[in-house]
């Protein structure tokens, strides 16, 4: 059980394409402890899954300093944050992004393989994903024998089966119906209350804001305001209610 | 589960695609393995002549002007000690024809003496050499004409000849040659043909030919230069050629084969390079997302790019394997014996031939993959995994 | 409703590099192919020369070929006897005795690194009468006299039969033949020939006998009745019309020939299912827009069209590219051929090239292969429900 703070100062990323530039954040500043469940919100092209790419390692802040736990990304060469991204990391897609031809414990053992451990061990690993998003009985059901939420738990069992101190989500019910939306949505919650996990998730949806503790809103480039939610909803409030 | 795995699992992700890649691979393949056994094939008659050393002495001018054979005495006049030369044995063509057919077989008049010796391999024992130098009809056979005509050890035989006084001999076999490089030809002894040809009103005893068994490669083209240069400027100027230099002038005008057989060898190279290279790229323009989320998940980009070019190098390995094995099997099965023309006697499949198409289809996997493996290295991550809008 | 040709040429721009890969396989299929043809073609064209239908040749009996016939003079005088020859102006018979000699020479496509045996004709006047397609570019060797004349592709193909070159050719005393003209046999066999006086030939190599004669007959002669008389107890000699010769030698060729044709054919055959494999690919992002336009009006068939024209699109122009790539080799790396007469021990020389037949039938097997190979994802795609393919989103 590992969980990161994350701490994003004066970040600026500004894309080049054919000769033109497009800023899109703009001296960013955002700060997360180690186990908050953080919302991220803005209307279309505000550079939400930007800053996320950013803090997961998958892109370079064009200025400004990025810190993960104990990692500095922007001094970080592509080599370091790759190992670094395996191992504390986990990302959750909206189009979830399994490999097609993988039943769904392999294609959660995938990043297991990135580490020196024994078949025994992995698969113990992956029984334990397994277990903690609901899966168990579909195991070995390839992706196109999975309905959408389905498909969307067995990413999040990639994710966390490294253990990783930070989980990115990005629009991860965007493609869901509102009841397995809900599913997911407490899954996530799960993994902070529980095992406490730091999640970011990108959203458009308001209910899903819900579950976080702090919705933050980009817009512009930079952050505008942001809300605390006294009561996410999620696993534990259920249970507390 | 490894990577491996992963690669392969990759390789069924569309069934059809790979049907058809592998079968457009297979068969430029099948084509491979025949046209560099035949090159094998080629390079092992050629390895085995050079071994043999024997100079080819004949008439510059061309072979059909027999020599006299009193050259045979000055030729050896070169090397007293036989330092440079072990012996030297005229020949004569013959060309005789099997009765009732139209083949006309390589069939040559041999000096009694030195023929087992030049001729080395032949392999006849003590026994045989006796029987050769008892008999005056005595003849030695290769295997493809014994087998075509069913002639066997003490057979008697005819051959008519197709040149010159047309003669028909009778012959006696006392021995039949198994190895490869023989196989097509036909010796008897050339004082029976001059006894024969004398009784028929021509006295005339000449070679076309002399063949000098040397005794080291250096020996070789050292008597090469002092014989030609023994009788140039005279009525029986001579040209002396190495045996591979003088079958050389053949192979290119019987059709060329082995020109033909290596270039289809490249051609077919060129070919699957190019259909598996297609392949591939198809394969990685679809998955753009899918290599995104390996790296994502942190796989490395030198990774990415071995997991690609194996993929490659699978499909290649696949590809050839189906080609390659039904050839081979089918060569092995039913080796093309008796080519009675062209540079080889017969076409079986070699294991050098296998290996060689294996490993050349490994290099053409590699070299088709690496574009592709490039690609799906340089892939930008977040690019890739941009949302569907 | 037919969509302009732009939109298809656009389609296969899109995909840059399938369609790149695809032309270049076709077109290294195509170009080995139009090789093949060519090469076949100059050997047909050779032999349709070689077939004069009122020409005989006759040889010694047991002769497999004027290389190795020995045709004695008396026995050759008794060809006179035969009616159904046709005459000259002065009413003797057109009967050409021959003496054949073999040189080697040099190949020069392989600088001299190998030899052939290039045929020597000792001729006399009639031989010019008899064997009517031979025509003189420049002089003719003058008679008794130490001179040859050389056919145009053995001029071409082989070392030192230049004008004024001496070819040593004969034996035993005094032997150069200078070169003093050459002659066009319209691509026949003889114009791998050198041609000397018959006498001065025989001189030069102690010969007593020619090696073959040459009938031309009359125009209403029968010539099986003509070959009857020849083999006949009379005259006892073999004989065949010259069509039936050249097949005869023309043996190895078609080995050749076949063995050249399988290859290419298999590899032919990888190349439709290269054009599949693509087809199949470039239909396969292409579900929605055909679904769209089965919706707008266009019937199956025309979907259908559209990509058959497709495919014929990177047939052409793998073609194209192949019959540009054999041109280039053909001149650049070189375009003569030699190959034996089954039984003449000397070499007829060929010039390969490429002409609009070749061209032709190239263009036809690509079209077949680029057509074969994209039958089945072009039926496949023009017949996809249109709705399931609409609701694909």
């Amino acid at each position: 059980m590992s969980s990161a703070d994350i701490d994003v100062r004066n970040v600026h990323k500004i894309y080049h394409k054919d000769r033109i530039e497009i800023p899109v954040l703009m001296g960013l500043g955002l700060k997360i402890d180690a186990g908050q469940f953080v919302v991220l919100m803005g209307p279309s092209g505000s550079g939400k899954s930007t800053l996320l790419h950013l803090i997961g390692g998958l892109d370079a802040p064009t200025s400004g300093s990025v810190r993960v736990g104990e990692a500095q990304l922007e001094t970080m060469s592509e080599r370091q944050l790759t190992a670094w991204r395996s191992r504390h990391v986990g990302f959750i897609f909206q189009m979830y992004h399994l490999v097609p031809v993988l039943t769904a414990a392999q294609n959660i053992e995938l990043p297991l393989l990135l580490f020196p451990m024994s078949s025994a061990e992995r698969r113990q690993r992956v029984n334990t994903a397994l277990d903690i998003v609901g899966l168990g009985d579909r195991s070995d059901h390839r992706p196109n024998q999975l309905s959408g939420g389905q498909e969307q738990r067995v990413a999040i069992a990639r994710a966390i089966v490294t253990d990783p101190d930070v989980i990115l989500a990005d629009e991860p019910t965007g493609d869901l119906d509102a009841t397995t939306s809900g599913e997911i949505l407490d899954l996530l919650s799960l993994l902070n209350s529980d095992f406490g996990k730091t999640i970011l998730m990108v959203t458009h949806d308001p209910r899903a804001a819900s579950y976080g503790r702090r919705t933050v809103h980009l817009e512009k480039g930079v952050l505008q305001r942001e809300e605390i939610n006294a009561n996410p909803r999620g696993a534990a409030a259920a249970l507390a209610s | 589960m490894t990577l491996t795995y992963v690669l392969m699992q990759n390789l069924r992700r569309n069934p059809l695609r790979m049907g058809l890649t592998v079968i457009a691979f297979a068969l430029p393949m099948a084509v491979f393995v025949a046209a560099i056994s035949f090159v094998v094939a080629l390079a092992r008659v050629g390895a085995h002549n050079e071994a043999q050393l024997r100079l080819g002495v004949h008439h510059k001018q061309t072979l059909t002007n027999p020599l006299p054979e009193a050259l045979r005495r000055r030729i050896e006049g070169l090397d007293p000690d036989r330092a440079r030369l072990a012996a030297v044995c005229g020949m004569r063509w013959f060309g005789g024809r099997v009765p009732e057919t139209q083949n006309t077989l390589t069939s040559l008049a041999a000096d009694v003496d030195t023929f087992h010796i030049v001729y080395s391999d032949t392999d006849m024992t003590p026994e045989e050499v006796v029987a050769w130098q008892r008999d005056r009809t005595a003849c030695v056979v290769g295997r493809n004409p014994a087998t075509t005509y069913g002639w066997k050890l003490g057979d008697r035989v005819t051959l008519e000849s197709t040149v010159p006084p047309y003669l028909a001999l009778e012959f006696h076999i006392v021995k039949v040659m198994d190895n490869a490089e023989r196989a097509n030809f036909f010796y008897f002894r050339r004082d029976y043909l001059d006894e024969s040809r004398k009784a028929a009103g021509f006295d005339d005893p000449r070679c076309n030919i002399f063949w000098v068994k040397c005794r080291s490669a250096a020996a070789l083209r050292s008597l090469q230069q002092d014989i030609d240069a023994l009788f140039a400027h005279t009525p029986d100027e001579t040209k002396s050629e190495d045996e591979n230099a003088f079958a050389a002038n053949f192979t290119q005008a019987a059709g060329d084969l082995p020109g033909l057989m290596q270039a289809m060898a490249v051609v077919v190279v060129v070919v699957v390079a190019l259909v598996a290279g297609n392949t591939m790229m198809m394969s990685i323009r679809e998955r753009t997302r899918e290599l995104a989320v390996f790296k994502a998940i942190g796989f490395q980009s030198s990774r990415v790019f071995t997991i690609v070019l194996g993929e490659s190098v699978l499909l290649a390995m696949i590809g050839s394997v189906i080609g390659v094995l039904p050839t081979a099997a089918l060569l092995y099965a039913f080796p093309v014996r008796g080519l009675s023309f062209g540079p080889i006697s017969g076409l079986e499949v070699s294991w050098v031939a296998v290996v060689g198409s294996m490993v050349i289809s490994l290099a053409v996997g590699l070299l088709a993959g690496i574009w592709p493996a490039m690609r799906a290295m340089r892939l930008h991550t977040t690019d890739a995994l941009r949302r569907v809008a | 409703m037919a969509l302009p040709l732009s939109y298809h040429w656009r389609n296969l721009l899109v995909r840059r590099t399938t369609t790149a890969l695809t032309v270049l396989v076709i077109a290294v299929v195509v170009g080995v192919f139009v090789w093949m043809v060519s090469f076949a073609g100059a050997i047909d064209r050779t032999m349709s020369v070689a077939s004069d239908p009122r020409k005989l040749i006759v040889l010694k009996q047991g002769a497999t070929s004027e290389s190795n016939s020995a045709l004695p003079v008396d026995e050759f005088n008794k060809l006179s006897q035969i009616d159904e020859i046709a005459r000259d102006a002065d009413g003797r018979p057109l009967i050409s005795p021959e003496m054949l000699l073999q040189v080697s020479l040099p190949r020069l496509r392989d600088g001299g690194r190998t030899s052939a045996n290039v045929a020597v004709r000792g001729v006399t006047e009639a031989a010019f009468a008899v064997h009517r397609r031979i025509r003189l570019t420049g002089r003719a060797f003058s008679l008794g006299e130490r001179e040859v004349i050389v056919g145009r592709t053995a001029a071409e193909q082989f070392g030192g039969l230049q004008i004024g070159d001496v070819v040593d050719i004969g034996y035993g005393g005094v032997r150069g033949f200078r070169v003093v003209g050459y002659f066009t046999g319209d691509g026949g066999p003889m114009e791998s020939e050198i041609w000397g006086h018959l006498p001065a030939l025989m001189n030069a190599s102690n010969r007593t006998m020619y090696s073959s004669a040459s009938l031309l007959l009359k125009e209403v002669a029968e010539p099986d009745a003509v070959i009857n008389q020849v083999t006949g107890p009379a005259i006892q000699l073999a004989a065949m019309s010259e069509a039936d010769y050249w097949e005869n030698q023309s043996r190895l060729m078609q080995v050749y020939r076949f063995v050249s044709f399988l290859l290419v054919g298999i590899m032919s055959l990888a190349a439709a299912f290269s054009i599949a494999n693509s087809m199949f690919a470039l239909v396969a992002g292409r579900v929605h827009e055909f679904a769209m336009m089965r919706t707008i009006g266009f019937s199956s068939g025309s979907i259908l069209t559209g990509l058959m024209i497709e495919a014929l699109m990177l047939a052409l122009v793998g073609g194209a590219i192949g019959c540009a790539a054999c041109a280039v080799w053909l001149t650049a790396v070189g375009h003569t051929k030699d190959m034996f007469g089954a039984n003449t021990f000397t070499t007829l020389a060929f010039d390969i090239r490429m002409n609009p037949a070749v061209i032709a039938k190239a263009m036809a097997l690509m079209a077949a292969v680029g057509v074969g190979g994209a039958l089945v994802p072009a039926i496949r795609a023009s017949r996809l429900a249109v709705v399931s393919a609409l609701r694909e989103a």
